[in-house]
């Protein structure tokens, strides 16, 4: 079985709120599909998005709809992303 | 060339590398910033350890008896420990969590090293190596740094070949051709190496600060679409 490397919370957040900007375009944000992109168990991705409410990232827990805080993260998050991979800096 | 006009060449010069250092160091400290891993503080550490030995160099130049002899040493070793530093956190971007407490160790070597070799300077007690050997030296470990810096960016490119990724291992390359050019100056004093060391150097930095830009600026673009 393939093992994945360990994130730290902070590549967690990008990567979902990432996910749930994408997922917004749809009608409805499909919480196993997140689940499934993300690869985490759901009762962690419940509290994951749990921890991002409280951030004030997302509007709330049901609409699931960034907010501009949580926009401007993946804005940088992005940034930064894109940095690294052209520096040759892996992160993993 | 006339001895003012050089010096005020060479002023000029280190103050220009320096400044673009401190700008890359903005952008090299971004990854630190939004993961919080230690392990990319080599990068702006890096970029900052080269940029305050070219700060230095121009106020050596700029004030030639201010500091006295023993400050060229000092900025031989802080070069090369920017490029060890630079080294360590290529090589520790690729581990996996568990060698936090290893990258920790390192980097408190690399400081402890970077203090050792600044009281090796204060304290006029202690007799120093010839300047010719040891900035030989220290230039081949540079080299060497360089190459290593070069073939895992452009390892990293072949992985998941993008245009975008060819930039940096470039950087690089000319940083290292700079260096071997200073070694054949200090081997047989070649002004043609001298000038060429000088000039790929601003090239190399010069496309570190183009990489930084487009990535920060090309993002930008795409989110505003």
């Amino acid at each position: 079985m393939k093992q994945i490397a360990r994130r730290d919370r902070l590549k967690i957040y990008g990567d979902l709120l990432s996910l749930l900007y994408a997922e917004s375009r749809e009608e409805n944000i499909v919480l196993t599909h997140v689940q499934v992109q993300l690869k985490v168990p759901f009762d962690r991705l419940k509290m994951y998005i749990s921890e991002l409410n409280d951030l004030g990232l997302i509007q709330d827990q049901t609409s699931l709809k960034l907010t501009e805080k949580g926009k401007q993260y993946i804005v940088e998050y992005g940034k930064v992303l894109d940095f690294m991979k052209r520096m040759g800096v892996a992160y993993r | 060339m006339d001895p003012y006009a050089y010096q005020t060449f060479r002023v000029i010069y280190e103050a220009t590398s320096a400044i673009i250092c401190f700008i890359l160091v903005r952008y090299m400290i971004k990854p630190y910033q939004i993961t919080r891993e230690s392990r990319y503080l080599g990068l702006p550490l890096g970029f900052g350890f080269l940029g305050a030995t070219y700060a230095l160099s121009s106020f050596v130049y700029f004030q030639p008896y201010f500091f006295g002899n023993r400050t060229i040493y000092f900025q031989l070793v802080v070069r090369t420990l920017a490029f060890v530093f630079l080294c360590v956190t290529y090589f520790f971007s690729r581990r996996s969590g568990d060698s936090r407490r290893l990258w920790n160790t390192t980097i408190a070597l690399l400081i402890i090293a970077f203090l050792a070799s600044f009281l090796l300077v204060i304290i006029p007690d202690i007799a120093l190596p010839n300047y010719q050997l040891t900035s030989s030296f220290t230039r081949i470990l540079n080299l060497m740094c360089i190459v290593y810096l070069c073939v895992h960016t452009l390892r990293s490119h072949i992985e998941k070949p993008d245009p975008k990724t060819l930039w940096i291992p470039l950087g690089y390359f000319l940083l290292g051709i700079s260096q071997y050019s200073l070694i054949i100056y200090a081997i047989d004093n070649s002004m043609s190496a001298w000038w060429g060391a000088l000039a790929i150097r601003w090239a190399g930095l010069a496309m570190f600060l183009f990489v930084s830009y487009k990535s920060f600026y090309n993002i930008k673009k795409e989110m505003n679409k």
